[in-house]
């Protein structure tokens, strides 16, 4: 029965299947892209010429929609003269793999067209200046609102109602007027990110404040902790993993908003990378940065995910490197200790 | 197994000991002293009386049991002692001082034990002389060492530095009930403590209790809806019935200290339990017959 059982609800893999599960997580779109760039039976809607012939207007390397270039080449063989040949292709938007691998490095190397453009790196190190700007300051006035809004009920009730309309509107919506008071410099998209993050920021945690278990706050009023005690040393360390958890979950909606932000004034970072790729029709170019943006995405949340597991081993139930050093140490007085109940 | 049929002593008999005891005990100053204590509250049904009229005095050192069938307001009357529930008829005093609100002179142990997961068991059970001693940081060295003190005394010292997730139910337990006495409340509310134990551990968690309670100077309440688990805790029992909540009989347990596990055979013992169960399972006329269709075959018969 060792087919069904990966059809048990909840039922966890082992590691090894695990791995490999995720790993096809990535392989499978990628076989789909590779099948559809090299098998030429697999659409290619259109022909590469590698040899005009006798057709004037068809060049080297030219893209021919299929069904004019079979016409071109009937009606020249029917005229007796010597007819195109040529390969199916893909439309110039749908880059091969290799070719969208190959611009990973090509994209960093090549020089800009113009004197005063910015290299890629430059472009993408912009970006993500951007992001961590508005996302910080964001979080600087959302993570205390959210935090109190979810402790007192007085606070809720002051902001939640106005915080639930506001979120609805939509960050670019703000994108004139923000160039109208913070100019067409990084004013503005920094400001876009900042509207896009903050109000989402302080319900979510003040949602996750309010999920705190009661029972704890309970249990620490009758070991005589009250007032702001209450709150420094129950509220605050009892929530801290989820706030780490909504940041991480936040920063990649920050992400998201980058795009409409950079086009805000004067275009920058790596969506100006893209538009301008896109202008000269360099299509792997504009795939290789939008991977990118993944690639940076996903690396710093696993990173932060990893840092998480670091900071609050109380919570993961996974232990930190120092943590395990200490139980080396402290199982070894175990085993002289009295046999206890076992955990 | 129900007593209703035994033939048994009274559970009023007392031997000389016992009563020589509850003599003692007589002798001691008043702790707690709940008057006519009541709690209502406004539902969409209409006004439900939760408590009414309850009254009775806690000796220093006593350990009183609180029980009652499901509904009769058990954990809201130790949560109205503790002071997370308003009252809202009737006092409550404590060294004659009447008190409102949750304070470090009434302990707690709850069912769901409640310990903070983010700190140890050593932090754990300083947390109450941290946030009640006056000045921050006076002698953080000897908090240390009293918490110190009362995971030792609670047999987990080995597990000082482990973290709540690590543990199992009964030492969970221990602990909190360790965080409990380490801030030397006068009174030790406990609401039913061992519910959510095994039963191995739970008769394990009653032996540490009653030797906790002989070497510590601390009175107890406690909740349970386990019979056997008030008889053989406590020295007086408080019978709650429900509809409202109000107290039905309270009852001296004449069962003789130190209390001991073949305990739970004896004649007072079973006398004391018979009474409980009077009061708490009425007897009925007969046992409720499920309308069941027979769908074994004849002879097929488990009994």
């Amino acid at each position: 029965m060792a087919r069904a059982r990966y059809f048990i609800i909840w039922k966890e893999l082992d590691p090894a299947r695990r791995k490999i599960f995720q790993v096809c997580s990535f392989v499978i779109p990628l076989i789909l892209w590779a099948a559809i760039s090299y098998c030429p039976a697999i659409w290619h809607p259109l022909m590469k010429v590698s040899d005009p012939g006798s057709i004037g207007h068809f060049r080297v390397d030219a893209l021919i929609e299929k069904g004019a270039f079979f016409r071109e080449n009937a009606k020249a063989l029917a005229e007796q003269r010597k007819p195109a040949s040529g390969v199916p292709a893909n439309p110039v938007y749908l880059p091969a793999p290799h070719e969208v691998a190959a611009s990973f490095y090509k994209a960093f190397v090549t020089p800009p067209r113009l004197p005063d453009e910015p290299w890629l790196h430059e472009s993408l190190w912009h970006s993500i200046k951007i992001i961590l700007w508005g996302f910080l300051i964001s979080s600087v006035l959302a993570v205390p609102l959210g935090i109190i809004g979810g402790t007192y009920r007085l606070f809720s009730y002051l902001t939640d109602p106005f915080i639930e309309f506001f979120r609805y509107l939509p960050a670019p919506a703000f994108a004139a007027l923000a160039v109208a008071v913070l100019g067409i410099y990084d004013g503005p998209k920094v400001a876009i990110i900042v509207i896009g993050t903050f109000f989402q920021q302080v319900l979510m945690i003040s949602n996750t404040t309010q999920r705190l278990d009661p029972a704890l706050l309970e249990a620490a009023q009758t070991l005589g902790a009250r007032g702001f005690k209450l709150f420094s040393r129950v509220v605050i360390p009892g929530i801290l993993p989820d706030v780490y958890r909504d940041m991480r979950i936040l920063l990649g909606w920050a992400w998201t908003y980058l795009i409409v932000a950079e086009v805000v004034g004067n275009s920058t970072g790596i969506t100006w990378f893209i538009n301008q790729q896109a202008k000269y029709r360099i299509y792997d170019n504009v795939y290789a940065a939008i991977i990118m943006i993944g690639i940076i995405g996903l690396t710093t949340d696993l990173l932060l995910a990893w840092f998480g597991t670091q900071i609050f081993t109380w919570k993961s139930g996974k232990r930190s490197i120092l943590s395990r050093l200490r139980t080396v140490y402290t199982s070894a007085r175990v085993k002289q200790a009295l046999p206890q109940e076992t955990p | 197994m129900t007593t209703h049929n035994l033939a048994l002593p009274s559970y009023h008999n007392q031997s000389p000991e016992v009563r020589a005891r509850f003599q003692r005990i007589a002798q001691r100053p008043v702790v707690l002293k709940v008057e006519h204590l009541g709690k209502s509250f406004e539902s969409v049904k209409g006004t439900v009386q939760a408590l009414h009229d309850v009254s009775f005095q806690v000796r220093r050192r006593e350990f009183i049991s609180i029980i009652g069938p499901s509904g009769c307001g058990k954990s809201t009357l130790i949560r109205i002692l503790a002071g997370l529930e308003e009252h809202t008829a009737g006092q409550i005093l404590l060294d004659e001082q009447e008190v409102t609100g949750p304070g470090p002179d009434r302990g707690m142990v709850f069912q769901g034990y409640t310990l903070f997961p983010w700190l140890t068991v050593l932090k754990n059970v300083m947390f109450g002389l941290e946030v009640s001693s006056p000045i921050r940081g006076i002698a953080g060295i000897t908090i240390e060492q009293e918490a110190r003190g009362w995971i030792d005394m609670v047999g987990l010292s080995a597990f000082a530095d482990s973290y709540p997730h690590e543990l199992s139910g009964g030492m969970k337990q221990r602990v909190a009930i360790a965080r409990a006495l380490a801030n030397r409340p006068r009174i030790l509310l406990m609401d039913e403590p061992f519910g959510a134990l095994d039963a191995q551990t739970r008769a394990k968690m009653q032996s540490y209790l009653l030797q906790i309670w002989k070497n510590v100077d601390v009175t107890i309440i406690f909740i349970t809806h386990d019979l056997d688990e008030a008889v053989y805790l406590s020295d007086r029992i408080i019978v709650l019935k429900a509809n409202p909540g109000e107290v039905q009989e309270i009852i001296e347990v004449p069962v003789e200290h130190p209390r001991r596990p073949e305990q739970f055979l004896s004649q007072e013992f079973l006398a004391t339990k018979k009474r409980l169960e009077e009061l708490i399972h009425p007897p009925r006329e007969a046992e409720e017959l499920l309308p069941v269709v027979r769908m074994t075959q004849i002879g097929d018969e488990v009994y």
